[in-house]
């Protein structure tokens, strides 16, 4: 493109651009103190709308009092100095979305982090989208019955979650938390889904970990990054979960599934107590606003599975809860336990004692469970739960004596087996079939009389044999979701065929 | 806690004022600047008394308006926006107060209460600088 030609453009664009003035409300800032401005006038302002500082910077309306507002700034505030004119716009807070998000790692209000450039207008256009919006009514919703296959073992098989679920991970910090949500996004690849995660508060080196482990699975082609970094204003951490779900609810309107990972929920409310006390809004229990559980349930119901007529598509949310010395029975964790379907428990003994994923199964549950499993899982795990059950049961008998009777040593010698099978590497998810024939082999008794030691191996093995030689079985799977007498006879076969090969 | 405001306080004086004959007045007079003097309030009567003016203005139809602009205003143009502000705000009476802003470039800017109405050249820069930007 030459000078001159741009010089054309611009004076096109400019002989077409029209001002229309418009009487706008503004008002002075008074006060400005730690990202909060008390700021007079603006009558006749929205709550949470957005207003503008002379700056450029944006900032949000959260306290309407009678003759002063309560304003959040969204950003660096250290330009604004007091006596400036702030000016309302009308709006909403909101965000702009298309679909070239995807891929793409924005900040709490939507702005581009990663250097690539602004965002761009898709097929559709580029839309705003309102960060804080009511959650889909009952009439809308659909009861959950999808699979997310995470490609975790122990959660696929003994904590299922289905599309539009919400399941809480919770655990002691360094218990593998957020490992657990990366696995999930990972193996996502080819199951027709889009994921948002939401970095609230986290370190800016552990996100671009996370960014550069995404991007080197391939899995940046199909997820969106909303982060608000220890270092940005509390404002913005309070926000990026209400943008992360936007951003979700774009894609969730284009009929598509979302799988959202919050990481993490209490950063979130130590952000909206900084703001809140701030805002000199009286404290309650642990000094956390009364509206602490408002901040989260409003936020969580808007995961959901929407029925066809209302256009379909489902958002699942896996909100991240970091407890303090395993305490569960804290403000915030028991909040969002009862707000959610389900937790997945990581327990630093169980990391400590080379368990891992450190997944507590018995505390660990999935209200909607079941019902969101394949036919084929659903057979291995039933019998999967009854015998870990059993084991944990026995587990500390065992301690006292070695006389015990020859059930107990299987039970024992089984449940032993079954922890080992549930263990797995990081970054290494297991496709659902593969699940479903070593929990087979394993319930069935087939591992029985394999050295403990020897286990991992033996999976390796007989994921890889039986994918070879079960040809009928595997195809059962996939089409059917369940296999019949000709398909387990095969792979009886294959299984037994396999051991004698084994040693 | 409902704290009484500065705002409560200037319309309770208002109101009771307006009552008072010629020859009560100044007793109530003493006596509201006893009443601030006993609560402790003195410190806030230049508040109080910028409300009260506001109020004042409010119920006479009385309508301030701040004026900006690089060079001074011609007595025909301030006549149309003394007209202008009137029908806008169905004021019997429009107190233009005018004041100088080189930065402004050209135009003005008018601001009654907390709206603004900006005309000047340098806002219209600025919403060409942003048109381009998203253009």
């Amino acid at each position: 493109m030459s000078t001159n030609h741009i010089v054309e453009n611009l004076k096109r664009e400019i002989e077409n651009f029209s001002v229309q003035i418009k009487v706008e409300k503004v008002g002075k800032v008074l006060e400005l103190f730690d990202g909060i401005a008390k700021v007079s006038g603006l009558s006749d302002i929205k709550s949470s709308e957005m207003v503008t500082f002379p700056n450029g910077e944006t900032g949000v309306a959260l306290n309407l009092e009678e003759d002063a507002v309560g304003v959040i700034i969204l950003g660096s505030f250290d330009k604004i100095k007091e006596g400036d004119e702030v000016k309302a716009t009308g709006r909403i807070l909101e965000i702009p979305v298309s679909d070239n998000i995807l891929g793409r790692a924005i900040n709490a209000i939507g702005v581009p982090i990663d250097g690539k450039g602004a965002i761009k207008a898709g097929k559709d256009g580029l839309k705003t989208y309102p960060i804080e919006k009511v959650a889909p009514g009952v009439i809308t919703r659909l009861s959950v019955d999808q699979p997310v296959a995470t490609g975790i073992k122990v959660i696929d098989a003994i904590i299922p979650v289905g599309r539009g679920q919400r399941e809480l991970i919770i655990g002691d910090r360094q218990t593998g938390k957020t490992a657990i949500a990366v696995d999930a996004i990972l193996n996502q690849k080819g199951q027709n889904m889009i994921c948002v995660y939401v970095s609230i508060g986290q370190k800016d080196s552990k996100l671009r970990k996370i960014e550069a482990r995404l991007e080197e699975g391939g899995a940046m082609e199909y997820t969106v990054i909303v982060s608000a970094g220890a270092s940005e204003a509390a404002s913005l951490a309070y926000i990026a979960p209400y943008t992360g779900v936007s951003v979700a609810e774009y894609f969730m309107d284009q009929g598509k599934d979302v799988l959202i990972i919050y990481d993490d929920l209490s950063k979130h409310a130590v952000a909206y107590r900084e703001i809140s006390l701030l805002l000199r809004r009286p404290p309650g229990r642990e000094a956390y606003p009364g509206d602490v559980f408002y901040l989260h349930s409003r936020l969580l119901e808007r995961a959901c599975r929407r029925n066809e007529k209302y256009g379909g598509g489902s958002i699942t949310a896996f909100p991240i809860i970091e407890t303090q010395a395993g305490d569960i029975s804290a403000y915030i964790p028991t909040n969002v336990i009862s707000i959610t379907d389900g937790q997945i428990f990581l327990e630093t003994d169980l990391f400590y004692k080379g368990i891992r994923p450190a997944v507590n199964v018995g505390s660990s549950v999935s209200r909607v469970g079941a019902t969101a499993q394949i036919k084929a899982m659903k057979k291995v795990a039933g019998t999967l739960k009854l015998d870990l059950a059993q084991f944990r049961e026995l587990e500390a008998f065992s301690q006292f004596g070695s006389d015990l009777d020859e059930n107990t040593k299987r039970q024992l010698e089984r449940g032993k087996r079954a922890v080992e099978v549930l263990k797995q590497l990081q970054y290494a998810p297991v496709k659902t079939e593969h699940q479903v024939v070593t929990l087979y082999a394993l319930t069935k008794g087939f591992m029985d009389d394999i050295a403990i030691e020897k286990i991992k191996e033996f999976e390796a093995g007989l994921t890889e044999y039986s994918e070879r030689n079960a040809k009928v079985f595997y195809k059962q799977i996939a089409e059917k979701k369940m296999w019949d007498d000709k398909g387990e006879e095969e792979l009886k076969k294959v299984i037994a065929d396999f051991k004698n090969t084994f040693k | 806690m409902t704290a009484i405001s500065n705002n409560n306080i200037a319309r309770a004086i208002y109101l009771a004022f307006k009552d008072k004959s010629h020859a009560d007045q100044p007793v109530f007079l003493k006596n509201v600047v006893n009443f601030l003097a006993r609560k402790r309030l003195l410190s806030k009567a230049p508040d109080i008394l910028e409300r009260l003016n506001k109020i004042i203005n409010e119920d006479k139809g009385v309508v301030t308006a701040k004026v900006w602009s690089p060079e001074k205003l011609s007595e025909a143009t301030n006549k149309e926006i003394a007209q202008i502000l009137a029908r806008r705000y169905s004021g019997k009476e429009i107190d233009l107060e005018e004041s100088p802003d080189e930065k402004l470039i050209g135009g003005y800017k008018i601001e009654v209460n907390d709206e603004v109405i900006d005309l000047t050249i340098k806002n219209r820069i600025a919403k060409l600088q942003e048109y381009l930007i998203k253009n």
